[in-house]
């Protein structure tokens, strides 16, 4: 931690005198802003469209695209594997109608699939222990503002013993003027040990 | 939460944990009870578990639970709390945890701890908190002779298990029987309901038995003490049992019937029906028993699954033996194995184009062996001017340590200022560069990668590599790693792509993978078969061949899986030839 003392500036500085703020600062599981918003919907405050389009992309956009997209994934992990776990039924209505679930190494496809597919998955108690996530760049996703957001922890499945696992999201956002919404356009999970399963 | 406890604890203060935990779980989770257990002694545990549940129904409780309304707020409950206190020995105990001890065959586990340890010792209330596994010892020099297996015996996955020893502040009593003349009315109350012919107990409702009302004996079976008892007594008297009913006890848990498998272990009929077990957890404790027919229904757990169907999978997974289940015959397994409950793992995830696919590997051949060429600057091409990138290593990860990782390591789940998350996330592409520079040298191995397609667009590419990989320097050279990585590709002209998105995640590979990485004689690029060619293609393989000093068999080969780029081809087979990979009779000129 000391070692980018040096490399702060004076805004930076002032942000660092109120770190103890941001340690408490989980995102709610905003009910403030979502309206008429269910509670399997990951919602976050609309999105700063100022700079977007701009290819003067200066630092300062950037950590915004950061904040944001940081907030999105802590909230979306949050709300899908408590979903997963305990509102199974509900959890479809998250993912984009034409997303795709790679589960180890399966392809499943559309919405109806994936009913069925999580319909059959038994019951699951998930152990999220890694989070991290990256705005993608929009060379990629032209202008379809998308954040790449990683997992991993333990899982067990009713039945079966408890796994390692590895997941990915590409989150994709479908802003309104009040709120942006955010939905799962791919899924791939992984069990570590899957080769010896 | 354990330095809460002892003697001489303000009330306030305990009635804060109370509450906090009120808020920390729902109504209704079954966990909850095991964890107001943690402030309270077990026998008050016990008690106030009978006092939520079924205080209208039993006047005899009403009784007691004005008793102990009054002491609630004391931790070491004196003397008179229970009507039940002559046998009881106010004794220092020790309690032993096993985290994970849940993945472990109960029998197995605690025969291997008593095979390490000198002194012989009895597990006392054995029980399963979440996936630990906690019981108790009487005395000191056994405690301490079991802290020192702590991290000897090792699991059949190679990893070394935990055993926590602390002593216990609930300087409560442990009672493990009941009184002489209360195991007598239940011997013979329980002689009565048993059927010789049958070799079948049924101990439906056995705490509104009118026997033992009358005696005023409380047989509550959820309760440790009381299935002890029970078990002891089917133990001696009725050794051959084969079907036992357990109906309508409020059986909240089987922790206490987990020893049935070493009294009785012929039973092969049990009924659990209309009890209150809320997981198929539970089930796991009594899985050691080869049963053949199964009533769990009335439980809560046969509500918590998607549809019946999974609901059979999943008890038919815990006993494979299983003839009928709530009565009903079950079909024979082989139906079933069409429909797996989870879906086999598989490697390959793309049945999309074979062109993708190839794009994919030769995206990834021709970056690592840069990456593993000892100087990663080459890597700079390959990025995208303002490319995102960063790492992260588990939080657990074990031995050896990550320690080359370690301060570059984002996890979002443990870093939470903003500052610091936006410093790890490496932006330009120099950042990167110079990022992947200071990592450790190393050696991919390729047979063992698995890619998944995520996700594609004519404008990106997404898709993860799982594989191991050799760590040449630093603390630990020779060791084997296993990696994810993210790569998401945007294309920026018809005929360039590059990377806009990269993430790794390193961790400990298991014994499993260490042991079969680098393995695998050669890669699979090198597989497939040979066409007739092309006067030009005919020229490179002769080149290729005088170069390599391999037959024009393998240079063709080498070339097709590398889409007749020399240059990739002549990278790959100098890498691959580095690592003594390329066996000898690719070198044997054909006479």
């Amino acid at each position: 931690m000391r070692k980018f003392r040096r490399d702060w500036s004076q805004e930076d500085y002032e942000r660092r005198q109120g770190r103890s703020d941001y340690r408490h600062e989980e995102p709610q599981t905003s009910y403030s802003y979502r309206g008429g918003h269910r509670r399997e919907e990951v919602v976050t405050p609309p999105l700063d469209q100022s700079a977007s389009g701009s290819s003067m992309a200066t630092s300062v956009d950037f950590k915004t695209y950061v904040d944001q997209a940081c907030r999105a994934a802590e909230e979306f992990v949050n709300i899908y594997y408590e979903t997963m776990d305990k509102r199974r039924r509900a959890l479809t209505r998250l993912y984009l109608d034409k997303a795709t679930l790679i589960w180890n190494g399966n392809v499943v496809t559309g919405l109806d699939s994936l009913s069925n597919f999580f319909e059959m998955l038994p019951s699951s108690e998930f152990q999220v222990n890694m989070l991290d996530c990256q705005p993608v760049h929009e060379q990629a996703t032209q202008s379809q503002t998308t954040v790449l957001v990683v997992t991993s922890g333990t899982v067990k499945f009713d039945g079966n013993k408890q796994h390692f696992f590895n997941q990915n999201f590409l989150l994709t956002a479908h802003s309104t003027p009040t709120s942006t919404v955010w939905k799962i356009a791919s899924d791939c999970f992984r069990f570590q040990d899957w080769a010896s399963c | 939460m354990e330095s809460n406890n002892g003697g001489g604890c303000p009330q306030g203060k305990k009635k804060d944990d109370e509450d906090s935990l009120q808020g920390k779980f729902d109504h209704g989770n079954f966990h909850y009870e095991h964890a107001v257990g943690e402030l309270l002694s077990s026998n008050l545990q016990e008690d106030r578990n009978r006092m939520m549940r079924d205080v209208h129904e039993n006047p005899q409780l009403r009784r007691s639970m004005e008793c102990h309304y009054e002491h609630q707020d004391r931790i070491l409950p004196e003397g008179a709390v229970t009507a039940n206190t002559d046998n009881e020995a106010l004794r220092k105990l020790f309690k032993i945890t096993i985290p994970y001890g849940i993945k472990y065959e109960k029998t197995w586990l605690i025969n291997s701890i008593q095979s390490y340890c000198s002194v012989p010792f009895t597990p006392i209330n054995l029980r399963y908190v979440r996936n630990q596994v906690e019981f108790f010892v009487q005395d000191a020099s056994t405690a301490s002779t079991l802290e020192d297996i702590n991290y000897k015996i090792y699991d059949e996955e190679n990893q070394k298990i935990s055993i926590l020893v602390e002593p216990s502040t609930e300087t409560h009593s442990v009672q493990t029987n009941l009184k002489p003349e209360q195991m007598e009315v239940l011997m013979l109350t329980m002689n009565k309901r048993y059927d010789v012919s049958q070799k079948a107990l049924d101990l439906q409702s056995l705490s509104f038995d009118r026997d033992l009302v009358g005696h005023e004996t409380d047989m509550i079976l959820d309760e440790r003490k009381c299935m002890t008892a029970a078990l002891q007594i089917i133990e001696k008297n009725f050794s051959e049992l084969l079907s036992l009913n357990l109906c309508n006890n409020k059986l909240y848990q089987l922790d206490g019937l987990s020893d049935i498998i070493g009294k009785v272990p012929k039973v092969k009929i049990l009924n659990l029906s209309a009890n209150e077990l809320r997981t198929a957890w539970e089930l796991e404790k009594v899985k050691e028993l080869d049963l053949e027919e199964l009533w769990l229904e009335g439980n809560p757990l046969c509500r918590t699954f998607p549809s019946h169907a999974a609901y059979v999978r999943a008890i038919r997974n815990c006993f494979p033996k299983l003839l009928r289940l709530d009565g009903k015959e079950l079909p024979p397994i082989a139906i079933d194995m069409e429909v797996p409950e989870i879906i086999k793992p598989c490697k390959e995830s793309y049945k999309g184009s074979e062109t993708l696919k190839s794009l994919i590997l030769q995206f990834l051949l021709r970056y690592y062996v840069i990456y593993d060429s000892g100087d990663r600057r080459g890597l700079f091409g390959a990025y995208h001017e303002k490319a995102c990138f960063s790492l992260t290593i588990p939080f657990n990860c074990g031995d050896p340590f990550l320690w080359e990782y370690f301060k570059y390591s984002r996890n979002m789940k443990k870093l939470k200022d903003p500052y610091l998350r936006r410093q790890l996330l490496k932006h330009t592409k120099h950042d990167i560069v110079n990022s992947l520079s200071v990592l450790p040298r190393t050696q991919h191995d390729f047979s063992s990668c698995v890619v998944d397609l995520c996700f594609q667009t004519e404008m990106m590419l997404c898709f993860s590599v799982s594989g191991v990989f050799k760590e040449l320097e630093g603390k630990s050279p020779g060791i084997v790693r296993a990696f994810t990585r993210i790569f998401i590709l945007a294309s920026v002209s018809s005929s360039s792509i590059c990377i806009v998105n990269d993430k790794l995640i390193v961790r400990n590979a298991s014994p499993k993978e260490t042991q079969s990485a680098f393995s695998t004689p050669l890669p699979s690029c090198f597989s497939s078969s040979v066409p007739t060619l092309s006067q030009e293609k005919m020229e490179m393989v002769k080149a290729f061949s005088t170069q390599s000093g391999m037959n024009l068999e393998w240079s063709q080969k080498c070339l097709e899986d590398n889409e007749w780029n020399y240059a990739t081809a002549a990278q790959i087979f100098t890498m691959l030839q580095r690592q003594g990979r390329i066996p000898e009779e690719a070198f044997k000129q054909i006479p």
